[in-house]
């Protein structure tokens, strides 16, 4: 019998716990969860505020350590990495898309894009032909010298979606990317969030309270009270 | 060069903030620049005068330094010609001039008072003393005269009530321990701008002072060279030449050039402490507004794979941009300030235990520059460090939730 082979893990919870201490009280942020995100798949999440979103997504995206549960992000094993070792590790294999967009304002739209780039040592030549492309990509062609106060809010998220998307990361965590826009421009930024993941083979999670966007999703995890519905 | 570029946009990003640190940068900049260039003019002043005063190289017999004497000139020189002309032949000598020193008693017939005199050679000592323009009254007097001629200090001229033309009389123990006397005219009334040796001193030719001590020989030589800078050098090659005498160089000599320049160095180090300490403090202050401010920014930041370290960089870099203008403006001012100077003709007023003032002037010294611009560099590096290495390793979740 031939199998069909199915899309690489990108991202592996296993059983991940995470609490909080808020003056005496702790609270069970996550309480035993485990997900696969494939390449290429846009996972929503959905929940009730303080159902543990932020913190599922912060695990996934390696700027928050679990109390317990095992993590592999493409296929590395997470536990016991420094926070140099995990820094290196966001910059090479994570994408970040932020509710405020969290532009630097003082940098162009090109500056803005091209700066994980810059991180990674790539040369002059193909960060400029990287960050061109994928503006022009995101519909953003000729706004490579503003900046982002100069632009709508849909603008800047597409900024911001081709931040994290320019290095072609494995996993891109976007964080309520459509809570501060109108629905029309909302809708245009989950078909490109959907689009680009696909062309990138990137494996992406949003975390959402907007119904309209997980009807474009690939999947849609439910989280309640730090447990996977 | 991106993240320099990066750092000076950032920086324009408050330009009141900016502006304030890079003023206050500029100003302390400034003041150390002023207040090092001032020392170091009097630093150069006093070398000069103290070495013009005593010669560069001093040479005398053994004893003679420090050493007392029964009679006078018990520790003197013996056969000085030959041995000034041993001297002169040395290359980087410019002249060697004997001097006699002694002490008694001046007398205008009716009052007498105590002198501290030196026997010179009129015509090259008062030049290479740069004495001319210290006369008050009268002229340098000559050698050979028939009736030994003097200067005398503005103080004891008061004291004597003489004048230009006055004859006095000058009593000294001899070599022998008897007392001798020579009647002098005055040829000229000096001022050194010390009352107290004011008050005390005669000038007089040497040979007359040697025929009234009754003695051939001299007290020291005074060795002049072509360059200070060579003092060193050529006091290691007298001793070598000649090591049965003593030497010592105009420095160990000048107690109050090592005195001023030892209350200077303290004041004017204390000063420049003080302006890098106040650039720390607007700095730090700037510095960690901004990094407050950015919190979030620096979450983004991290989240995205900048190591702490980059983050820290690129403040450093921020405070580097504004120590740099801060200081170049810094130098502009001072700069200025040294010209202005210049043409201001302004007067400091006269040191304690002087009686003459001396010009307010600035020295302009590369060698100061390079290093307050390097120290406020380092300060500036400092206070960014210090504002942003925590902020740069808080927990990415904290500084994202930062509102």
């Amino acid at each position: 019998m031939s199998a069909i082979a199915s899309p690489a893990v990108v991202v592996r919870l296993s059983g991940v716990r995470k609490s909080y201490r808020v003056g005496e009280t702790s609270v069970q942020a996550l309480r035993g969860v485990s997900i696969d995100v494939h390449a290429g798949e846009l996972v929503a999440l959905t929940g009730p505020s303080g159902s543990g979103k932020s913190t599922l997504l912060n695990l996934c995206g390696l700027i928050d350590t679990p109390d317990a549960g095992e993590r592999e992000l493409a296929e590395t094993n997470i536990a016991g990495r420094t926070e140099a070792e995990l820094t290196r590790l966001r910059r090479e294999k994570v994408g970040f898309v932020f509710q405020g967009f969290n532009l630097v304002p003082v940098m162009t739209v090109f500056d803005n894009v091209e700066y994980p780039l810059l991180l990674l040592g790539a040369p002059a030549a193909e960060r400029s032909a990287r960050v061109t492309a994928m503006l022009g990509r995101v519909g953003l062609g000729g706004f490579e010298h503003r900046l982002p106060d100069a632009l709508s809010g849909g603008q800047r998220q597409r900024v911001a979606i081709a931040r994290a998307l320019v290095k072609s990361p494995a996993l891109v965590i976007a964080d309520e990317p459509t809570g501060n826009l109108d629905s029309a421009t909302a809708m245009q930024i989950v078909d490109l969030l959907r689009e680009l993941a696909h062309e990138h083979r990137a494996a992406v999670v949003v975390a959402t309270h907007d119904e309209r966007m997980t009807s474009h999703c690939d999947r849609v995890l439910r989280l309640i009270d730090g447990e996977m519905q | 060069m991106k993240w320099l570029l990066f750092a000076c946009k950032n920086v324009l990003r408050n330009r009141r903030r900016s502006l304030m640190a890079l003023t206050i940068t500029a100003v302390g900049t400034a003041a150390a620049l002023v207040g090092g260039g001032f020392a170091l003019f009097t630093y150069d002043a006093l070398r000069e005068v103290s070495a013009r005063e005593t010669g560069h190289v001093v040479v005398a017999a053994r004893n003679f330094f420090g050493g007392d004497e029964d009679v006078p000139m018990q520790n003197g020189l013996a056969d000085a010609p030959a041995l000034a002309a041993r001297l002169r032949a040395l290359p980087g000598v410019r002249a060697v001039l004997p001097r006699v020193q002694f002490s008694g008693l001046i007398s205008n017939g009716d009052k007498s008072t105590v002198f501290i005199g030196s026997g010179v050679v009129p015509e090259i000592d008062f030049r290479m003393r740069g004495m001319q323009t210290g006369f008050v009254d009268g002229e340098p007097f000559a050698a050979g005269a028939d009736v030994p001629e003097v200067a005398i200090g503005k103080e004891l001229a008061k004291i004597m009530k003489a004048r230009v033309g006055t004859s006095l009389t000058l009593l000294a123990t001899t070599t022998e321990g008897n007392l001798n006397a020579v009647d002098v005219i005055v040829r000229g009334i000096i001022s050194v701008g010390v009352p107290d040796i004011d008050k005390r001193l005669v000038l007089a030719d040497v040979a007359a002072v040697q025929k009234l001590l009754l003695t051939d020989r001299v007290s020291t030589l005074s060795v002049y060279l072509r360059e200070t800078a060579d003092t060193d050098a050529i006091a290691a090659r007298i001793g070598a030449e000649l090591p049965q005498l003593e030497r010592r160089t105009w420095l160990e000599l000048a107690v109050f050039y090592q005195s001023v320049r030892a209350l200077y160095n303290r004041i004017f180090g204390m000063l420049g402490l003080i302006m890098l300490i106040i650039v720390l403090f607007a700095m730090s202050n700037t510095l960690s507004m901004a990094v407050a401010e950015r919190t979030r920014e620096i979450g983004t930041l991290r989240a995205i794979g900048t190591q702490p370290g980059e983050i820290v960089r690129n403040f450093v870099f921020e405070g580097v941009a504004i120590g740099a203008a801060g200081a170049l403006t810094g130098f502009a001012i001072a700069g200025a300030v040294t010209v202005l100077l210049v043409f201001a003709g302004l007067e400091m007023p006269p040191p304690p235990g002087r009686s003459n003032g001396y010009p307010l002037l600035i020295n302009f010294s590369a060698w100061l520059y390079a290093f307050t611009g390097l120290a406020v560099l380092a300060v500036s590096t400092l206070a960014a460090y210090l504002a942003s290495a925590k902020a740069a390793r808080r927990p990415i979740t904290e500084a994202l939730a930062h509102v």
